[in-house]
């Protein structure tokens, strides 16, 4: 992901896209991201999808990362993403909110969108479609492109990478709405 | 050459009340306490006479009155019907031992705070070893002061004698006209000649032989000789005459604070309201730290023991996640462990007790990136854990396994330390490009799956597309948790990227996530 495209500090990025389109592995790249400028960050995962593992390639100090189950409750995640963008020090707050996202009121947004801003958390929501509406002042959805597998025989063995474009849908400043492909090796 | 001082807080238990209240200094102030009048023992083989309430009365006896109620004429003894005639703005309170308790161990904490030789001398009284404490603190009045801060700090009102005995010092504290009174050395006996003999609080019969003899003063039993004031009195006048001296006759008897320190509030009413009981946990909290920050000590646990109407009790402990001294932090963490687990019945008393320790602050790196601030931290940890569950939060760990979804989950607490973690300590190898993500199913779901081939054709009702595989695993064959799969990485039809794998042990397939 480029610079400009990531999660802004004291403000909502939203990450929108379908079911691997590769939203998820945006959203650990960011993670990666704040733990390698040796900050702390916080995953509220509404549907307990995270996994260690792959985090753990990705680069992401584990140690640093406050990592919230909410056993698929929407609401509870939308409770607990806003107790902690109101916690100053953490340089992200992000909220996997999966393939059922909510109905979020307009107040409820914008109550989301000061707290961060006071706090200066980037709060970075990845779900199926938007949630905050104008609140966001960065939003994008991932698609994907292309699949490459791997295996010594005519038959593959294993997936190797995948490729994926950002297209964006919103953003304050000015951004190129077609961003270059980005590869994820499995 | 030795040197004490004195901190005397006047009409303790009275004070004692108004740490907790503070409102009532302004107001006089009589301490009750139930006195039992027993009947008179009946004669053998009389007839047993009934009285009216019982076999025996309760009337309230004043123990303490504060200086107000004292110049209305109130003391101790009195009934308070008697105090009531005298001051009729007087405010009662009932005796409560915690209180006192309280009161006296924060006294002693806060003198521990100016030196680590001190005495408990009683309720309202401590006394200082203060050798040494001129080259940290200053002179003796500037240590005097110090000793007034640190007192007044936790809600009581000092009076400080300085001299090299305690028993001078005491008298000083009693007799002086400021907060702070110095005897020089050597000085002693010409300051104390002209007190009067009644600050010695001698028993009784004593103080009266001692009246009919004409001595007033201090000075006056001191000029007496020692051999025939012990022919006549014995022991008890020549204990009278040491002190008449300024001698100590019993040696220093150093204080060590106690493990646990205490603080209570015994309630006018029952609360059943977790959110008044809050307004009473922080007014409790707030004396406790005001006692561990006059001592430069915080907390590293709190114990909760509320009293119920039901006549039982409801203990919690509450651990700090770091120790703390802040009240807001501590009112949050208790609040919500109480109301996770709220008390049976409603409450009449609450009694909190904290472990305190020393601890070194520690100073952040210039170019340390900002992190939480350890109370805000704690306070949102606690918020979580009660919104969540406390096992559903925290700082994942990798297991050294083979298994795919190994991990265990440790408390949050991000390292100090700029450095970034060693990526590679779990086993996990880190390629410099992007990795792809796996959204995992936890438990994995059981699907059916065709098989064309060995190869996967169709999950449940949706076909295959392109699958790669198998990648077999195993492990934990010594162990009943033994495992077997052959993983595979397949495009659904509709355009899902998924990892199946199929258990060797159990012969079924299932769905183990997306890739994302």
């Amino acid at each position: 992901m480029g610079d400009s495209l990531t999660p802004i500090r004291g403000e909502i990025t939203e990450i929108v896209g379908a079911l691997s389109s590769g939203r998820t592995s945006h959203l650990l790249a960011c993670l990666g991201d704040v733990m390698g400028r040796g900050e702390t960050a916080a995953l509220v995962d509404t549907e307990e999808i995270f996994d260690p593992r792959s985090a753990a390639a990705t680069g992401i100090d584990l140690r640093r990362l406050l990592w919230v189950r909410c056993g698929s409750n929407r609401e509870v995640a939308l409770r607990a993403a806003d107790m902690l963008v109101r916690c100053p020090g953490f340089a992200l707050v992000a909220l996997d909110l999966g393939e059922r996202v909510p109905r979020l009121p307009t107040t409820m947004a914008f109550r989301l969108k000061f707290a961060v801003r006071r706090t200066d958390v980037a709060l970075l929501i990845v779900g199926r479609r938007r949630l905050t509406g104008a609140s966001a002042a960065l939003a994008m959805e991932t698609f994907r492109e292309g699949i490459e597998w791997a295996g010594p025989g005519p038959a593959p063995t294993r997936l190797a990478r995948v490729r994926t474009t950002t297209r964006v849908l919103r953003a304050r400043r000015g951004v190129p709405e077609r961003q270059p492909p980005s590869w994820w090796s499995a | 050459m030795s040197r004490f001082a004195c901190v005397m807080v006047e009409y303790f238990s009275a004070a004692a009340v108004e740490r907790c209240d503070p409102a009532l200094r302004e107001r006089p102030l009589a301490i009750l306490k139930p006195r039992v009048d027993r009947p008179p023992v009946e004669r053998e083989g009389a007839p047993a006479v009934e009285r009216a309430g019982g076999p025996s009365a309760k009337i309230m006896t004043t123990v303490e009155a504060n200086a107000m109620a004292r110049e209305h004429g109130v003391r101790p003894g009195m009934t308070e019907t008697e105090a009531r005639a005298r001051c009729p703005a007087l405010v009662t309170r009932p005796w409560v031992e915690e209180h006192v308790a309280a009161a006296r161990h924060a006294l002693l904490e806060a003198a521990l705070a100016v030196s680590p030789r001190i005495e408990d001398g009683g309720a309202g009284l401590a006394y200082i070893d203060t050798v040494g404490l001129e080259r940290l603190i200053g002179d003796p009045a500037t240590i005097g002061r110090r000793l007034v801060h640190q007192v007044r700090a936790i809600g009581l009102i000092p009076r400080i004698g300085l001299a090299a005995s305690r028993t001078a010092a005491q008298i000083a504290a009693a007799t002086g006209s400021g907060s702070v009174t110095v005897i020089p050395p050597g000085h002693e006996r010409a300051m104390l000649a002209k007190v009067s003999i009644a600050t010695l609080d001698l028993a009784p019969d004593l103080a009266a032989t001692l009246g009919r003899w004409g001595v007033r003063t201090l000075g006056e039993l001191a000029a007496l000789p020692r051999e025939g004031l012990t022919a006549r009195l014995g022991p008890p006048g020549l204990h009278a005459h040491d002190l008449a001296l300024g001698l100590d006759r019993d040696p220093f008897r150093p204080w060590t604070p106690p493990l646990f320190w205490e603080e209570a509030q015994g309630l006018e009413w029952e609360i059943d309201s977790l959110g008044v009981l809050a307004g009473v946990l922080e007014t409790v909290l707030e004396r406790l730290c005001r006692r561990l920050a006059a001592a430069s000590l915080v907390a590293d646990s709190l114990e909760i023991r509320l009293s119920l109407a039901s006549g039982g009790h409801h203990a919690r402990a509450v651990a700090l996640a770091y120790p703390m001294s802040e009240v807001k932090s501590m009112t949050t963490l208790a609040v919500l462990d109480l109301e996770a687990h709220p008390p049976p019945a409603a409450v009449t008393r609450v009694t909190i007790s904290a472990h305190p320790i020393r601890t070194q602050a520690g100073q952040g790196g210039l170019w340390q990136p900002p992190a939480p601030a350890p109370r805000d931290l704690i306070t949102v940890l606690a918020r979580l854990a009660a919104l969540v569950g406390a096992d559903k939060l925290g700082s994942p760990v990798l297991v050294d396994s083979h298994r795919s979804d190994a991990f265990t989950m440790l408390a949050f607490s991000p390292p100090s330390d700029t450095a970034t973690g060693d990526r590679r300590r779990d086993g996990v190898s880190l390629d410099s490009g992007r990795r792809l993500a796996l959204r995992r199913l936890r438990p994995p779901r059981g699907v059916q799956v065709e098989i064309a081939g060995e190869r996967p054709v169709r999950m449940d009702t949706r076909p295959v597309m392109a699958s790669a595989g198998p990648w077999r695993g195993s492990g934990d064959w010594w162990d009943l948790q033994a495992w077997a799969r052959d993983e595979w990485d397949v495009v659904l039809a509709d355009g899902a990227l998924c990892r199946l794998f199929r258990d060797r042990l159990a012969g079924r397939w299932y769905l183990d996530g997306f890739y994302d």
